[in-house]
């Protein structure tokens, strides 16, 4: 008896076929796009989206061209923080074309479209059961998005990644080896420690890893201008990764993001400034 | 997935595949020698993690014929050409919008009729189209 290798094709359902052209689809829509590059840390709350944006905005002032994908489906912020909620993206000629926040950055964000008061739903005829097939579709959604968006010539594509170790390398391992990973945490150890376990996660991956950024790495002061402490000083859990460099929680940053408004400080830009180096540096 | 007719020891070929009914999904399989057909009944789980993929099952025919549903129906109502504000879609316009993913042109419609509403217009054609991009920066 014929065993499935004997068969050729798939029997007809062209599903296998329609994963390779989607895949096809993507591989051209980002053909111009020289940089992919992840945030991501595994952990929540340690500021990815907030280091996303400001990374955008100060890469955007080195004159590179930069856009972000907001790939967080079910907590989406970077509309907002681009003051972009409410602008969605329109079809072109060719392709989805996206919203330019002021400071030029193109930003594809759920958030422009779904108010904030809002979930994210997908109708499904197995209701009741989203863990089983969820995941599944926000990558296929993800991916169709990709190949719909016309990026045209990019220098850096951003991806503001969901939290979540074993997501953070689920999403590398679906952006695929061009993807350069940047960890984002927080000085403490418990976050130390899932960032720790996110770079493990994605240690197979043929992903590069750029380094971890040190976020709110201390209090900058608005009245003496001084960065104090904000966590307790830790190196109980080792991460052998580059430190991209530290950023201290500053207000005005935070603030910003709330207004929509771009944002620019020396910590941010000499991160910057370390990412660009690491991708041009060859593979 | 493959089918084989044991007796005759050959693929068998899809013959056709019947629209989902209350989650479940009809794919009908024949022997090309012998004739035999069978069908495939799909359970919802089943259903959904095909349809997850973001796929269609059965030949390029049967794709078309079977257009999936939009996930964010729940959240958003279905649009005719003309809204319930009385706002007319060109035929062009509306063809443009199907390169825009399905998930997301509900909402992208529903924007680009509040863009159009709000611009005093009462038509969107490829020109308001044109006109909300650069509304939107684009």
């Amino acid at each position: 008896m014929k065993s499935y290798h004997d068969i050729a094709g798939d029997g007809g359902s062209r599903i296998a076929e329609q994963v390779e052209a989607g895949r096809e689809k993507i591989a051209r829509a980002l053909s111009g796009v020289r940089h992919r590059v992840a945030i991501g840390s595994g952990k929540g709350g340690v500021g990815k989206s907030t280091l996303t944006r400001a990374l955008a905005s100060a890469l955007t002032a080195r004159g590179l061209t930069v856009a972000i994908l907001d790939a967080d489906l079910n907590g989406p912020t970077q509309a907002r923080m681009s003051g972009l909620a409410g602008a969605v993206p329109v079809p072109g000629p060719e392709g989805l074309a996206l919203p330019r926040s002021s400071d030029g950055v193109r930003v594809f964000s759920i958030g422009e479209m779904v108010p904030e008061s809002q979930a994210l739903e997908f109708a499904s005829v197995a209701a009741g059961d989203a863990h089983t097939w969820r995941a599944t579709k926000e990558f296929a959604v993800l991916g169709e998005l990709l190949g719909s968006i016309a990026w045209g010539r990019l220098d850096v594509l951003l991806f503001d990644l969901p939290p979540g170790a074993e997501r953070t390398a689920q999403f590398v391992d679906f952006l695929g080896a061009e993807t350069t990973l940047v960890l984002v945490t927080i000085p403490s150890d418990v976050s130390r420690g899932v960032v720790a376990r996110s770079a493990a996660a994605v240690s197979k991956s043929p992903c590069r890893v750029a380094g971890y950024v040190q976020n709110m790495s201390g209090y900058l002061c608005p009245d003496c201008g001084e960065v104090k402490p904000l966590f307790p000083e830790s190196d109980g859990v080792p991460l052998d990764l580059p430190l991209l460099g530290r950023v201290p929680f500053d207000p005005a940053l935070a603030s910003a993001c709330d207004r929509g408004e771009p944002f620019a400080s020396r910590p941010i830009a000499e991160v910057a400034d370390r990412l660009v180096a690491f991708l041009e540096t060859p593979r | 997935m493959k089918f084989l007719c044991v007796p005759c020891d050959k693929p068998m070929t899809m013959m056709s595949v019947s629209p989902p009914d209350r989650g479940s999904l009809s794919v009908v399989y024949g022997c090309p020698d012998c004739g035999y057909e069978m069908a495939m009944l799909t359970n919802a789980h089943e259903t959904q993690m095909v349809s997850s993929l973001g796929v269609k099952v059965g030949s390029p025919k049967a794709v078309e014929a079977g257009a999936s549903k939009c996930p964010f129906s729940a959240m958003i109502a279905p649009k005719a050409e003309e809204t319930a504000n009385g706002v007319r879609w060109t035929a062009e316009a509306s063809a443009r919008m199907d390169s825009v993913p399905e998930f997301v042109r509900p909402m992208a419609r529903s924007g680009i009729e509040k863009f159009a509403e709000e611009s005093g217009y009462r038509e969107i054609d490829l020109k308001v189209l044109d006109e909300a991009r650069a509304r939107f920066g684009m």
